[in-house]
């Protein structure tokens, strides 16, 4: 009977974690055909706990290298069940580039275009809004040559 | 035992085996130790965002076809060669080598030929413990159809970043790494060949600065040349490097711009980076680059 118990936990823990994998899959699909008439290359999936109070709210960073005389998209979605809103900015070095979130404006996008004159390492940095908790996946796509 | 332990058995080992994509972290895929474990010089996060941002395999396709030149199976590997792959380091490189020919028979429509291609990438994903990734069923599916571009395009691409995030977490950054470069010389094959039949500023400019990455991949292969043919790919990089070695890239400054339109964000960036390389270099380059994507493919 024990063995049982044993095997019946391992099956009910097992589930959510395939559960989990597949709902990030779908995010992503979906994430990348919203971004539009364009052509994928990379995703940047997070998930992250939320902040302490008065400090930095969480941030995921991923380098990536973009090359001269190409539009990029850079898009990004929240998972339904976040309690944060996700927000993508790209870096070069410690110069921001760009946001889905203007802070100065509280506009939002769902994304946005870079047309890049210089190759070279970049960042992208995902985090939630107000420190909060949350998943999300941002997604880079190539939308035509310069 | 009961039936319905049995069958619980069962449906717990299929789990547990759907589920080893993300978390077998023993799989070695018969990596020698030596590689694995010594001479490790920088650390394997610094390793792991190095590789990361190293261009996709499609993004030399995408601009050469931007470029309106025509498409041409002179510039890919063929795929009769997978049986004689039999180490992990040949499968992971040449699983780069495919999987960048695969974006630009993608990009060009070529749909009859992409089977073959997917059908290698298969086996050597497989040979290497990632063919989890890989959904082989959809793609070749999807194949038959002209129509299915996208989604093919999107699940080749998804498959092949999956390997490379599932190689990183499970410390195989040294066969991610020959993944990359495998992508990355096909690319930069590709890239120089074009350039020969038809000379273009943009691709002279794209190829100069491929000394960026080069000089990358030369620092992460480094640390992995105690072994015999990491060793020599490390070699056929460095005559590369010593190619690229006079080529300038130099930066004009610029505050970049944000521009509303319809509701559609868009950033133009004014700093520039401006390529300086002669049609003598670029020759040398475009030799070098073939002598060694040749001998490469031939192992």
């Amino acid at each position: 009977m024990k063995k049982l118990i044993l095997i019946v936990a391992a099956f009910v823990f097992a589930i959510p974690s395939l559960m989990h994998a597949q709902d990030v899959s779908q995010l992503t699909a979906q994430c990348a055909a919203n971004a539009g008439d364009v052509m994928y290359l990379k995703d940047f999936v997070v998930k992250l706990d939320q902040g302490t109070p008065g400090g930095a709210p969480p941030t995921a960073r991923f380098a990536l290298l973009l090359s001269k005389s190409v539009v990029y998209r850079f898009s990004i979605c929240t998972a339904p069940n976040s309690e944060g809103e996700a927000v993508l900015q790209l870096f070069d070095m410690n110069t921001m580039l760009g946001s889905t979130y203007v802070s100065a404006t509280g506009k939002e996008f769902p994304s946005f275009d870079f047309k890049c004159q210089k190759t070279g390492v970049y960042h992208v940095f995902i985090s939630f809004k107000e420190g909060k908790a949350g998943e999300g996946v941002g997604i880079m796509s190539y939308v035509k040559k310069l | 035992m009961p039936k319905v332990l049995i069958y619980l058995l069962i449906v717990l080992t299929l789990i547990v085996s759907c589920k080893s994509g993300g978390q077998d972290k023993n799989a070695n895929a018969e990596i020698p130790d030596s590689v694995l474990n010594k001479g490790i010089e920088i650390s394997e996060e610094v390793m792991q965002d190095i590789v990361q941002n190293i261009s996709s395999p499609v993004e030399m396709a995408a601009m050469i076809k931007d470029l309106g030149v025509p498409f041409s199976n002179r510039y890919i590997s063929t795929t009769d060669r997978v049986g004689n792959l039999t180490t992990s380091y040949q499968q992971a490189l040449n699983l780069g080598i495919y999987a960048a020919d695969l974006g630009y028979l993608n990009m060009y429509n070529k749909t009859t030929a992409v089977i073959d291609y997917l059908t290698a990438i298969k086996s050597l994903s497989d040979d290497i413990k990632v063919g989890q990734f890989f959904d082989f069923t959809t793609l070749k599916r999807l194949a038959t159809n002209s129509k299915n571009l996208d989604s093919l395009m999107y699940i080749s691409v998804h498959s092949f970043n999956e390997m490379d995030k599932y190689l990183h977490s499970n410390n195989r950054t040294n066969l991610s790494t020959l993944m990359v470069t495998g992508v990355w010389i096909e690319g930069l094959f590709l890239g120089t060949q074009v350039y020969k039949v038809t000379p273009n500023k943009q691709l002279a400019e794209r190829i100069g600065e491929q000394k960026l990455t080069l000089d990358q991949l030369v620092l992460i292969l480094g640390n992995y040349k105690q072994d015999r043919q990491y060793a020599k790919l490390f070699d056929e990089l460095l005559l590369l490097k010593n190619t690229f070695q006079p080529v300038v890239i130099r930066y004009e400054q610029g505050e970049p711009e944000m521009v509303e339109e319809n509701g559609m964000l868009t950033i133009v960036q004014h700093e520039k980076s401006i390529v300086d390389v002669t049609p003598e270099q670029l020759t040398k380059i475009i030799d070098t680059a073939e002598q060694v994507r040749n001998r490469l493919i031939s192992l």
